[in-house]
This record gives C-alpha cells, sequence and structure tokens, in this order.
C-alpha cells in the first residue's frame, strides 16, 4: 500500500497539487462570498423594520436560512446546477460556477447564524446605555456592539471556514476540479481505490489542521488583548 | 424657553405602557421641576422603573405623553436621539463598555456626536474622574474596576454628556453592600451641585435625606407623593404604610 501511494505521488502529484489549488481558491471565494452575503442576511434577520405586525425582511432572512439549513447541501448543489444556466441562457455558464454561487449562499446562510448569535449574546443593557447617551441605532453597532460581538464572531467563524474548505469536496459531483475530482481521475487511471483516497485526505487534513491551529492562535491572542 | 429654576423639565401625562397583557403602567401623570431631586419608591413590579425608562422613551409608552424641556419626546417626528444627550442614565448593572478604557467611556459620546474636541473631552474626563476618586483608573479597563467603581464610572460617563437630568435607575441594587456608600456619596454630591434629579431606589434613608420630592408607585400608579417627611413619617395611603412598615431603612 505504501509502495502504491509513494507511486501514484511520484506520478501524479502535479494533479494533487492543481486538486488543492482548486480547493484552496473554492474556499477562499465561499469565505469571502458568505462572509459578506451572510453580514448582509444577519443584518436583515435583525432589522426591525415593521409593517403592520410583520417584520418582512426578517421573515425572508429567516426563511432563507432554514431552508438551506434544512435541505441537504448537495441537493442545493444539484440544484443551482440546473437551475442558473435555465435562468441565464445567453451565459454559457460553466458547472464550476453554478455550483461556486450554490456553495456561497449555503455557507452565507451558516455565517449569517453565527453573526447573529455573536451580536444578540451582547447584553441588551450596552445598547440601553449607548442609546441613553443618544447614539443612534447605527452609532451604538459600529461603536458598542459590534466590537464586542466581534470577539465572540471570529472564533466561531473560523471553524465555519474549517467546515466550508471540506465541504467543497461536494462540488467533485459536477467535476469542479478540486481535490475530490483529482482523486476521482487519479484512481481512475490507476485503477487503485484506496491509496488515492488516503492522499487527498491527508492533504484536506493538514489545510483544516493548520487552519484550526490558526484560529486557535487568534483566538489566544484575542483572549489576551480583551484585558 | 425659559431656563429659570422651578419650571417644568419632564412633563409626563397618563403615561400608559403595557408588557403583553400585563398593564405595568395604568395613566401616570407627574411633573419633574428643574433642579428638583424626585425619588421613587415601591414594591418590586410596581412600575417605577418602567416609569424611569419611559421619561427616556427606553421603553415606548403605549399611551400617553412625555413633554422634555416643552417637547412632546413621544411623537414619532422628534429626534429622541438629539434628547437623549440631554438626559442622562445610570442602570442597575452599570452597563459600562468593557471594550474601552474608562477614559473612552467617557469620551466616547461627546466627541462622536460633536459636542467636544477629543482634547477638550480628555480633560473634562480627567476632572470627571477626579470628582470621583478614579483618576488613577483613566487608561484602565472596566473589567478591572469593582462594581462600585464601575457604577462611579458610569455616573460620570452619563454628566459626560452635560445632560439637564439625571434619571437613576436602582442604581444600587447590584452593588456588594459595602460600596453602596461610595456609589450613594457621588449621587449626593451630584444633587448639591443642583442637578435635577430622578432616582429609582431601595435605599430609604438616603431618598428621605436627599429628595425634595418622594413618589411611592404601586400597581402601575403613584399612590403616594409628598415630600420626604410627608411619605415618611406620616404616610396616608395604606398600602404606603404596609410598604415602609415591610423595609428597613
Amino acid at each position: 500500500m505504501i509502495d502504491n501511494i509513494v507511486r501514484v505521488l511520484e506520478k501524479y502529484w502535479p494533479l494533487f497539487l492543481e486538486g488543492l489549488g482548486m480547493t484552496l481558491l473554492l474556499s477562499a471565494i465561499i469565505v469571502l462570498c458568505g462572509t459578506i452575503l451572510g453580514f448582509l442576511i444577519a443584518l436583515l434577520r435583525m432589522s426591525r423594520l415593521k409593517i403592520f405586525h410583520i417584520k418582512p425582511l426578517n421573515v425572508v432572512a429567516a426563511i432563507y436560512v432554514e431552508v438551506i439549513r434544512g435541505t441537504p447541501m448537495l441537493l442545493q448543489l444539484y440544484f443551482f446546477y440546473f437551475l442558473l444556466p435555465e435562468m441565464l441562457p445567453f451565459m454559457d455558464l460553466p458547472p464550476t460556477i453554478c455550483v461556486t454561487v450554490a456553495l456561497c449562499l449555503n455557507s452565507a446562510a451558516y455565517v449569517s447564524e453565527v453573526i447573529r448569535a455573536g451580536i444578540q449574546g451582547i447584553d441588551k443593557g450596552q445598547t440601553e446605555a449607548a442609546r441613553s447617551l443618544g447614539l443612534n441605532q447605527r452609532q451604538t453597532m459600529m461603536k458598542v456592539v459590534l466590537p464586542q460581538a466581534i470577539k465572540n464572531i471570529l472564533p466561531a467563524l473560523g471553524n465555519e471556514f474549517v467546515m466550508m474548505i471540506k465541504d467543497t469536496s461536494l462540488a467533485s459531483t459536477f467535476f469542479a476540479g478540486e481535490l475530490m475530482t483529482v482523486y476521482k481521475t487519479v484512481s481512475g487511471i490507476v485503477y487503485l481505490p484506496i491509496e488515492p483516497l488516503i492522499i487527498v485526505g491527508v492533504v484536506y487534513l493538514v489545510v483544516t489542521f493548520t487552519l484550526s491551529k490558526l484560529v486557535q492562535l487568534f483566538e489566544r491572542r484575542m483572549a489576551a488583548s480583551a484585558a | 424657553m425659559s431656563v429659570e429654576k422651578n419650571d417644568i423639565l419632564i412633563k409626563v401625562v397618563d403615561l400608559q405602557k403595557n408588557f403583553g397583557e400585563l398593564k405595568v403602567l395604568k395613566g401616570v401623570s407627574e411633573d419633574i421641576r428643574r433642579g428638583e431631586v424626585v425619588s421613587i419608591i415601591g414594591p418590586s413590579g410596581g412600575g417605577k422603573s418602567t416609569f424611569l425608562r419611559c421619561l427616556n422613551l427606553l421603553e415606548t409608552p403605549d399611551g400617553g405623553k412625555v413633554y422634555f424641556e416643552g417637547t412632546d419626546i413621544t411623537d414619532k417626528s422628534v429626534d429622541i436621539n438629539l434628547h437623549r444627550q440631554k438626559m442622562g442614565m445610570v442602570f442597575q448593572h452599570f452597563n459600562v463598555f468593557p471594550n474601552m478604557t474608562v477614559g473612552e467611556n467617557i469620551t466616547m459620546a461627546p466627541v462622536l456626536l460633536g459636542k467636544k474636541t477629543k482634547a477638550e473631552a480628555q480633560k473634562m474626563a480627567e476632572e470627571l474622574l477626579q470628582r470621583v476618586g478614579l483618576s488613577d483608573k483613566i487608561n484602565e479597563y472596566p473589567q478591572k474596576l469593582s462594581g462600585g467603581q464601575k457604577q462611579r464610572l458610569a455616573i460620570v460617563r452619563a454628566l459626560a454628556m452635560e445632560p439637564d437630568v439625571m434619571l437613576f435607575d436602582e442604581p444600587t441594587s447590584a452593588l456588594d453592600p459595602e460600596m453602596v456608600g461610595e456609589v450613594l456619596q457621588v449621587i449626593k454630591e451630584l444633587v448639591k451641585t443642583g442637578m435635577t434629579t430622578v432616582i429609582v431606589t431601595h435605599e430609604m434613608g438616603f431618598a428621605k435625606e436627599i429628595s425634595d420630592r418622594v413618589l411611592f408607585m404601586d400597581g402601575g400608579i403613584i399612590a403616594e407623593e409628598g415630600t420626604p417627611e410627608e411619605v415618611f413619617e406620616n404616610p396616608q395611603n395604606p398600602r404606603t404604610k404596609e410598604f415602609l412598615s415591610k423595609v428597613l431603612y
């Protein structure tokens, strides 16, 4: 088995490297889009805009989050894989883009919950104190609530990023070119199911382990600076 | 607008507030005059804190009006933030900002809201902290302060906005007993400067000592009011009598 692993690596390492590159690229895009979108959704989810007794923005965001969290990610990938080209036939969208969009929309829902929990975890008294001084809602958010919430949000967000990296593997269903796609290709060529899997697994592990260690380090420094 | 002493600073007319089915304020009317010190006493759940929090609209009333310096601040078209700048509030649980130093806690609002330059605010923070004996803490974070120190900080944070009235919501209820004195001392000194003050408190001796007027609230109404002598020595309402007979002071 070890021999096979070495042989596969010797011959196909550029492919694995390419797959790793694609995984990291996908992850970076998803993290970025997911965070920005997630922040917006969290804001909608907490908006106070009221029409009669309903908070429309609130409801829309809540439904979005529930649908995303309540359906399998693979289903969502299929959905956008078929839906987007149908909606935008003139754009000739490559499958990888459709899948990336699906992954971004998925991570946005989870990130929005992390952000919402972080913000709502701040004692209501903080908001009241700021408002009693005459700060408006936005100033209260920017000066008082967010700076405190960020300390709750960032570590949880780091863990979310680790999840996202692993989730990109689902994109291999549509041959997005990331690590699992490379696995499928290589195992097909060399007729070995297990050895390439071990290689890919180790690569994932190295990436996620490094990232979670970085998150931990960051967390510790934050705790130290909290004074 | 007249600023002479004794004109009406806050006028409350038929104030009502419900939490769901529960009627917490059942039509409260009251005038707070400039320079006056008013204590609100009464049993828990009687509506004291809710009444106080309606004065700067931290609670939105369900009925009635609150006039501050002649303006109806319950009117939706009024910019409540401008009026809140002139109404300082101190909370039971201090609510100091843990992400800012002691100094920043004080200077943040005046600078952000354009009342003071950074340098002016800094100078004022130093003076205020000296007044309450916290000069050496200006660069510390609140985490390192005791409860009493936090509350003293909360008081000067509110004073930094140079308010026309100070609202205290049970400022000593969350303190260890040995720290109550230091906070009451600060409030006492503040009252001496002529600051209009409304204070919800369970410290009966203190209320008696500093107040011009005492309101006894129970069941969502002001059940009795008068000078400290009238309310404490010679209460008329049976509920006031019962309440005072149960509290030690």
